[in-house]
């Protein structure tokens, strides 16, 4: 499970936010001491640090500066201060990603997801059970059967295969598909799922996508 | 300074001189003096007054052309001070010292209310960094316990961020410091970040959202171009057509020398008696009034920062048919030789 450390001052939030790292199969810790903030940084060993600009006795973007003299650590900033300058500074002092405040909760988490997707490219899940998953050409391969899916049929396919055995809701899929350009309505989402099951069955995964009514989707 | 008013407001002198000259005439007259001699004394005498009069006459008329002048010429009318050289009748002098006196106070009371907007800016701006906190927990616990909630809460707290995102906006608009920074950004990831805010409204409402365009860069603040295009989108969203399946289209023409970005609806449009006034400060109209209360201060925040980005801003519709905004961006080969 990856660690991801929670630097923000508002209690709420902290909580809330674990919550919501904790139910995506995170392990989200918060940091208590804000005084020792440095030591108490490289205590954790996180793999992620989701850092707030406003901070006690420390200005955020000063402490991204200090961390980044000797740690490659991938920070996003997650502020509500919402400039173009601010975003420039952040970039600069090498934040990975930025934030502002109020983000919706799916966005932050693909954030976070494209983050560790961009730090091992080659972790990327690239089959499902006996099928080969080829991105790059839009392709399912199982032994010599081969199934052409279209763009957002990859997308959706891969965001199911990447939650495997989890409950994916359609606002999930909706929100990767939206996060990759692909601004399609409801209906849409549901031609599309039903063309990528009848693709599964030609390759011979008939029910490998599962409907949970009320929720939404399931690859068993 | 005219020689009529002059005279007009030399009258007492011209007067006295008058009555001074007729008694000497008299009293010259009444000890027989020689003709010839009053005749000189006459012509001296009223020589000495004219000319006594037409010194002082030129040298105010000096003065006050310029000043005069000046205030016509200059579009700040306070600096005309700056541009005058002392006089040096004393008048003159008194008006110098004076205009001295109230520039320098109006000044001094321009600096203090300066200051106290900076600082009812920064507060302001920093309530809104602190209420978008709460705004934040609200939206993580309502993902967290979608149970306890009910379904409209998030859409309502969604208003209140949107009415938050204008204050800030319309702070940053009406201050003269630059609170913008001009970079290279990409249209299509400002696209996206707008389509990802306002999916669930898209979603809900079933309005189809439909982009053509290619990968473009515009010299732009991507913050306040996000903003300006939230308000075209929650506009479209607002008053879309409930009879009609609707859509909002996006489409980035580039040309020679500009890029236009289109944004259409097929919603409820705007009567043609209001279209000329919907950028106006308050202004409501028609449709603002039919569906929920509008402020009447979207569009116009809009367009004060399209104007201080130096893009134009444009607005076509039809009633009930369509409504068009375009936002022109200019191609600047400046910047491309300053980088």
């Amino acid at each position: 499970m990856k660690k991801i450390l929670i630097i923000e001052d508002d209690e709420t939030i902290c909580n809330e936010l674990s919550e919501l790292l904790y139910n995506s199969n995170y392990e989200p810790i918060v940091l208590k001491n804000f005084k020792e903030i440095e030591e108490e940084i490289n205590k954790v060993s996180a793999d992620l640090i989701l850092l707030d600009i406003n901070i006690p006795y420390i200005n955020g973007e000063l402490l991204l500066q200090k961390i980044r003299k000797n740690n490659t650590i991938p920070v996003i900033m997650v502020t509500s201060k919402n400039s173009e300058a601010d975003e420039l500074l952040s970039m600069m002092y090498g934040a990975d990603d930025y934030i502002t405040k109020p983000y919706h909760p799916n966005i932050l988490l693909f954030r976070i997801s494209n983050i560790f997707k961009r730090l091992n490219e080659s972790n990327e899940i690239t089959s499902y059970k006996e099928i080969t998953i080829d991105r790059e050409r839009g392709i399912l391969k199982r032994n010599h059967i081969e199934v052409c899916l279209t763009k957002n049929e990859m997308i959706i396919f891969s965001y199911l295969v990447n939650h495997k055995e989890k409950m994916v809701t359609r606002d999930e899929l909706m929100t990767a598909l939206w996060n990759n350009h692909e601004y399609i309505n409801d209906n849409a989402l549901t031609v599309n799922i039903s063309r990528l099951r009848g693709k599964l069955k030609e390759i011979g995964y008939e029910d490998a996508i599962e409907t949970r009514k009320g929720y939404g989707y399931i690859l068993l | 300074m005219k020689w009529k008013y002059y005279i007009k407001d030399k009258i007492y002198a011209v007067l006295l001189f008058s009555f001074l000259f007729i008694f000497l005439f008299l009293f010259l007259l009444a000890f027989k003096t020689d003709m010839i001699v009053i005749v000189i004394i006459s012509i001296f005498f009223i020589l000495l007054f004219l000319l006594l009069l037409l010194i002082d006459f030129y040298r105010k008329k000096f003065f006050y052309d310029t000043l005069l002048s000046y205030l016509e010429q200059l579009d700040k009318k306070y600096l005309v001070l700056e541009m005058l050289s002392k006089p040096n009748f004393y008048e003159g002098n008194l008006l110098y010292e004076t205009l001295y006196e109230i520039n320098k106070s109006m000044i001094e009371n321009l600096k203090q209310y300066e200051i106290q907007m900076n600082d009812f800016k920064e507060y302001v701006e920093m309530w809104i960094h602190e209420v978008k906190i709460p705004i934040s927990s609200f939206v993580l616990m309502e993902h967290n316990h979608k149970n306890i909630f009910h379904k409209k809460s998030l859409e309502q707290m969604r208003r209140i961020e949107d009415y938050v995102e204008q204050i800030l906006y319309y702070v940053r608009s009406e201050n003269a410091h630059k609170d913008y920074l001009i970079t290279t950004v990409s249209l299509s990831k400002v696209i996206s970040v707008i389509a990802l805010k306002y999916k669930d409204d898209l979603l809900e409402n079933k309005i189809d959202f439909i982009v053509d365009m290619n990968e473009i860069e515009v010299l732009t603040d991507s913050k306040w171009l996000e903003f300006i295009m939230s308000q075209i989108l929650a506009n479209s969203i607002k008053y879309k057509d409930e009879k009609k399946s609707s859509y909002i289209k996006i489409n980035v023409e580039e040309q020679r020398e500009k890029v236009v970005l289109t944004i259409e609806d097929n919603g409820i449009g705007i009567p043609l008696s209001d279209i000329s006034k919907v950028f106006d400060k308050s202004f409501t109209g028609h449709n603002g009034r039919i569906k929920t209360k509008s402020t009447g201060m979207g569009l116009f925040i809009a367009k004060n920062l399209c104007h201080k980005l130096g893009h134009k801003i444009d607005i076509d519709s039809k009633k009930c048919e369509y409504t068009k905004v375009s936002i022109t961006f200019l191609k600047n080969n400046y910047y491309e030789v300053l980088k």
